[in-house]
């Protein structure tokens, strides 16, 4: 169970993790009750929670590092490694699961050939599951960069990625 | 303090007002099943879920390591339904257990063998379905070894390392069925902050944290 | 407090309030068309952000500043995005399933033109003789607007439209009388929780209030973790300052200095909108030191979950307000005693806070006045799954599922019988059409083995398998367990493996009796009340659907054709047709060949069971079938 490190490799990236995080830092109290709004801050920042980070937040807060390690692996929002540059968020709330949500995610599993809590290799697409967005009248939803989109079926995962294929030509 | 009087399994006990019932009936000589607490944690965790017990004029069976005695109170820790409560528990914490006692350094020491000797169960019951995990076995440490597979939850190590030690080299990660003690970012006992004291060792109820010079009965032939 | 003193508060409100009066009325007197939009989540999936932009647009180009204002929902979800025009001479109408090319149309012949396009109509906000109005409507009949009222009807980013409408009157009225008599009018209104364990009010308030210990905390409990649920979303989206007010009124009565308002991270509209409104409620000094100007000093934070479903558990919720994991604790002491940082701590859900309001303003009587003997007020249900008309919808409480669900909702579409309905989400259970009578409340809903929960309600017809359903909720709570405790962290793991294997072929025969034995142990055995309730579908559709359980391991049949490992899709030859290829086309996985007859054949190894091959058909063939098990597939 120990994390993937593969990204703060170098010192120097290792400091510059460091720096970004002491900027956050600055606008919050030391009390252990910031814990939570810290994390979502760094994590906001630097799109997920390196060890570095986690280190300074623990001094800053005077805390031992296993309390923020345990607050990080309890919560969903939390990341430990490296998200990628779009995020696919499949609803499977009751309305979206009766309604195919577990078939949903099995297409964009397929499609991305990746499982759920994971990235692809190009660094394009997280895939992860949410307990539910609230928007179960539009069901089975998948949640694309923080945009829900509804009725999402294996025909329209397939017209999703088509559409990020065109952007991503149109920039190149 | 005020002293009261109270009955357990039929005997006639007296205690400090405010203490725990578990700790009045172990002190006494009665023993109810129990992993997770510890007589100076002043909060019990609650989590183990061995601990329940009946007492007369409540429906439903409670824990004693909650449960604050009174004056009068009357307790019977055999209670048909604190047992079936007791059992499902240790039998659901057992089905997710590597039970391996011939090459476990606890045996004979083991609460787990106590606490099955006591409800009269197996330690391998085949009431459930075996659910196991697999998880590594963390060998770094030249004090202990701790065998995650082997560990009940109870927390005990984690307590003692934070609160009696201050130092806090280990806690809780994740949660649910894959909650785990760990340490920072479940990197290896030798490369944390661990002292290596022992002291979690010498709280741990299993074989989850055992002494490198603790021989298991096979090597001890 | 002081006679002085509160003339002083009057006056300072009476103030603000002419203020945003006036607003609202020039809003409205200017001659001018006003457009609303819906853009609270559940418009926004379904495009209400280009609605609004195509209405924006066409303005532009037709260079008009009509005022165009973005509103939060409705309740009438299943016909988003949706857009009210109110225009001098016409009464506020309402268009449903609106599109930009709608919307430019919208602009184009009613706004600037005079027709008022009653094509794409939902409903009249008021009565006339033009349009059918939503009080027309059959469901009118049974729907009772207390805390929706605001919704969807004014700006939630505006506290002056919120004011407009007879906000922080409620709480400039409180402030005028002593706490006891607040908890006493509480008491008389028969308020309860509306968090799902219908707790009254007013004790829980007195209790908090008698409590000894400084700073006192009053929180918001908007960990809205039911999936299937979407009651408290919509009102802090929609009506953010009803909630705060509500809380304020709290603060005073129980002699409070802070308040946490704990929203979902998955939430995220709802954050920004309460964020807000609380930068909106400070800057007019009703909340924050000396609220208009009295000795009394409350201010409030919003604080956003992580994603943990436990965290709904009051304790769990103190722990991450704590910045720890969300593991609760035993109770007692319960947080009105000794909560949030040891101190006594007032815990309500959004809804409950919402009423607080309604009962200063209009009386406890008024209040008592709805609903029936045991529950007063209303209840608001979030309505899903195979219901015509999902949404929200407020009644008395009292009303039956069967009013709400088939005359609010309309029935179930597509011709398809209803099966059950789970209310409750993980902690409620699945109730029969045998059910359909009875009187939603807090009480009569527990005898049949749900509960009435904080409101969700998931309607399900012959499409959907009940040990699926099961199934599906032991999954959810089991993967949202802490797992401190080892009932809910090994017990609800072990029902789960017993009901994969029920769904997927390999169940036993004692496996039902051992999911009961297991249920009771682990409800009587958890320590919070998430392990406590998570058996209940389980039991429920054990209770009422048992002979589904015995399809699935006696035969190997799912009768509601939706397990997937015990079905197969087949195309019947004498039904397919020649020339069509709809299914080849679109088969996600390339399963389906067409043979020598050009008939169209699925290859079962292949098949991923995604179903759109069915959904393909043109439904003049009707071809594609599902059959279970999947032996009944003719080799």
């Amino acid at each position: 169970m120990a994390i993937n490190n593969k990204e703060v490799t170098t010192t120097e990236e290792q400091a510059k993790v460091r720096q970004k995080t002491r900027q956050i830092l600055k606008r919050f109290g030391r009390k252990q009750g910031n814990l939570v709004p810290i994390l979502q801050k760094v994590q906001g920042k630097l799109g997920y929670l390196p060890r570095e980070a986690m280190l300074e937040i623990a001094k800053f807060l005077s805390i031992p590092g296993i309390d923020v390690y345990s607050v990080i692996t309890f919560y969903n929002q939390f990341r430990l490694n490296p998200p990628g540059k779009h995020s696919i968020r499949v609803c499977l709330g009751t309305a979206c699961h009766m309604k195919g949500g577990y078939i949903t995610l099995d297409a964009w599993k397929r499609r991305l050939g990746i499982d759920r809590g994971e990235t692809t290799p190009d660094r394009e697409f997280d895939l992860d599951s949410v307990a539910c967005v609230g928007c179960c009248v539009m069901a089975p939803v998948t949640v694309v960069d923080a945009k829900p989109q509804g009725k999402v079926e294996p025909t329209k995962v397939d017209g999703l990625l088509l559409a990020f294929e065109i952007e991503r030509e149109k920039k190149s | 303090m005020k002293t009261i009087s109270l009955t357990i399994d039929g005997k006639r006990i007296s205690a400090n007002e405010g203490e725990k019932l578990l700790w009045v009936a172990l002190g006494n000589g009665i023993y109810i099943p129990n992993l997770c607490g510890l007589q100076d944690n002043s909060q019990p965790p609650a989590a183990c879920r061995l601990c329940f017990v009946e007492v007369e004029g409540k429906e439903k069976p409670v824990t004693a390591c909650t449960e604050t005695v009174t004056d009068g109170m009357v307790i019977d820790t055999r209670g048909g339904k604190a047992l079936r409560l007791a059992r499902t528990a240790f039998e659901l914490l057992m089905s997710s257990q590597q039970v391996d006692c011939a090459h476990c350094a606890k045996n004979g020491s083991c609460e787990l063998q106590q606490i099955a000797h006591h409800l009269n169960i197996k330690l391998k019951s085949n009431r459930f379905r075996r659910i196991l995990r697999e998880l590594p076995i963390d060998d770094s440490s030249s004090v202990f070894t701790y065998d995650p597979n082997k560990c009940v939850l109870c927390g005990r190590c984690v307590w003692v390392c934070r609160e009696r030690l201050g130092i806090g080299a280990i806690g809780f990660a994740y949660r649910g069925f894959q909650r785990v003690v760990t340490t920072f970012a479940g990197e290896a006992f030798a490369d944390s902050k661990c002292q290596e004291c022992g002291e979690c060792v010498r709280v741990c109820p299993c074989g989850a944290l055992v002494f490198k010079n603790d021989k298991t009965e096979e090597e001890q032939t | 407090m002081k006679v002085a003193e509160l003339s002083a508060i009057t006056s300072a409100f009476q103030e603000i309030k002419n203020r945003a009066e006036l607003r609202w009325q020039t809003l409205y007197d200017s001659g001018k068309p006003v457009i609303m939009v819906g853009t609270a989540t559940c418009g926004r999936a379904a495009g209400a952000l280009e609605v609004l932009k195509a209405i924006r647009d066409e303005l532009k180009r037709q260079n008009l500043d009509f005022p165009v204002i973005e509103v939060g929902c409705l309740g009438h979800c299943y016909a988003e995005p949706l857009v009210i025009i109110s225009k001098p001479e016409y009464p506020p109408i309402c268009y449903g399933r609106v599109n930009p090319v709608i919307a430019e149309r919208l602009v184009k012949e009613f706004v600037i033109g005079d027709n008022p396009c009653l094509e794409f109509v939902l409903g009249a906000l008021e009565e006339n003789d033009l349009v059918p109005s939503f009080s027309d409507f059959p469901r009118a009949k049974y729907e009772k607007k207390v805390i929706l009222k605001n919704c969807g009807q004014i700006d939630p980013k505006e506290i002056d439209h919120y004011i407009a409408k007879g906000g922080y009157s409620s709480l400039v009225k409180a402030l005028h009388i002593p706490p006891e008599q607040i908890i006493e009018e509480l008491k008389r209104s028969g308020l309860r929780g509306r968090g799902g364990a219908g707790f009254p009010t007013g004790r829980k308030w007195e209790v908090c209030c008698r409590a000894v210990g400084e700073p006192k905390y009053v929180i918001c409990n908007g960990d809205e973790g039911d999936p299937g649920a979407f009651m408290d979303r919509v009102v802090l989206e929609s009506d953010p300052h009803s909630i705060i007010e509500g809380m304020i009124i709290a603060g005073y009565t129980v002699g409070a200095r802070y308040g946490y308002i704990y929203v979902r991270a998955e939430y995220p509209l709802a954050v920004e909108h309460v964020q807000i409104a609380l930068r909106q409620a400070r800057r007019l000094n009703l909340l924050g030191k000396n609220i208009l100007g009295s000795d009394f000093s409350f201010d409030i934070r919003l604080f956003q979950g992580s994603g943990a479903f436990v965290c709904g558990e009051e304790t769990a919720l103190i722990a991450s307000l704590e910045g720890k994991p969300g593991i609760p604790y035993y109770r007692p002491p319960y947080p009105a005693v000794k909560g949030l940082y040891g101190k006594p701590t007032l815990f309500n859900n959004v809804k409950t806070f919402a009423y607080v309001r309604h009962i200063i303003n209009d009386g406890a009587e008024c209040f008592a006045s709805i609903g029936d003997e045991r529950s007063k007020g209303t209840a608001v249900f979030a309505l899903a799954g195979k219901v015509v008309n999902t949404g929200l919808a407020e009644v008395p409480m009292g009303t039956t599922l069967r009013q709400v669900i088939f005359d609010v909702g309309s029935g179930i579409p597509g011709g398809k019988h209803f099966k059950a309905v789970q209310i409750g989400g993980p902690s409620g259970g699945c109730l029969p059409e045998s059910a359909l009578d009875l009187p939603i409340d807090f009480d009569s809903l527990s005898d049949a083995g749900a509960m009435m929960g904080s409101g969700g309600m998931v309607v399900l017809d012959e499409d959907d398998c009940m040990v699926e359903i099961a199934r599906y909720f032991l999954e959810f709570t089991q993967s949202e367990s802490c797992g401190k405790c080892t009932f809910c962290r090994l017990g609800t793991k072990q029902m789960l493996e017993i009901l994969n294997d029920i769904t997927q072929g390999r169940g036993r025969i004692d496996d039902i009796d051992m999911l009961s034995q297991l249920a009771e142990d682990v409800i009587a055995g958890s320590l919070c009340g998430l392990g406590k309730t998570a058996p209940n579908p389980v039991l429920t559709t054990l209770r009422y659907f048992r002979d589904e359980y015995e399809a699935h391991i006696k035969e190997g049949r799912c009768p509601a054709l939706m397990c997937r490992d015990l079905i197969a899709y087949y195309i019947i030859p004498e039904k397919c047709e020649r020339s069509c290829d709809a299914c080849v086309g679109t088969c996600t996985v390339e399963a389906i060949t067409t043979n020598k007859k050009r008939i169209k054949v699925i290859d079962q190894e292949k098949c991923v069971k995604c179903g759109t091959c069915l959904d393909a058909c043109p439904p003049q063939y009707n071809a594609v079938i599902k059959l279970s098990p999947p032996s009944e597939v003719p080799s």
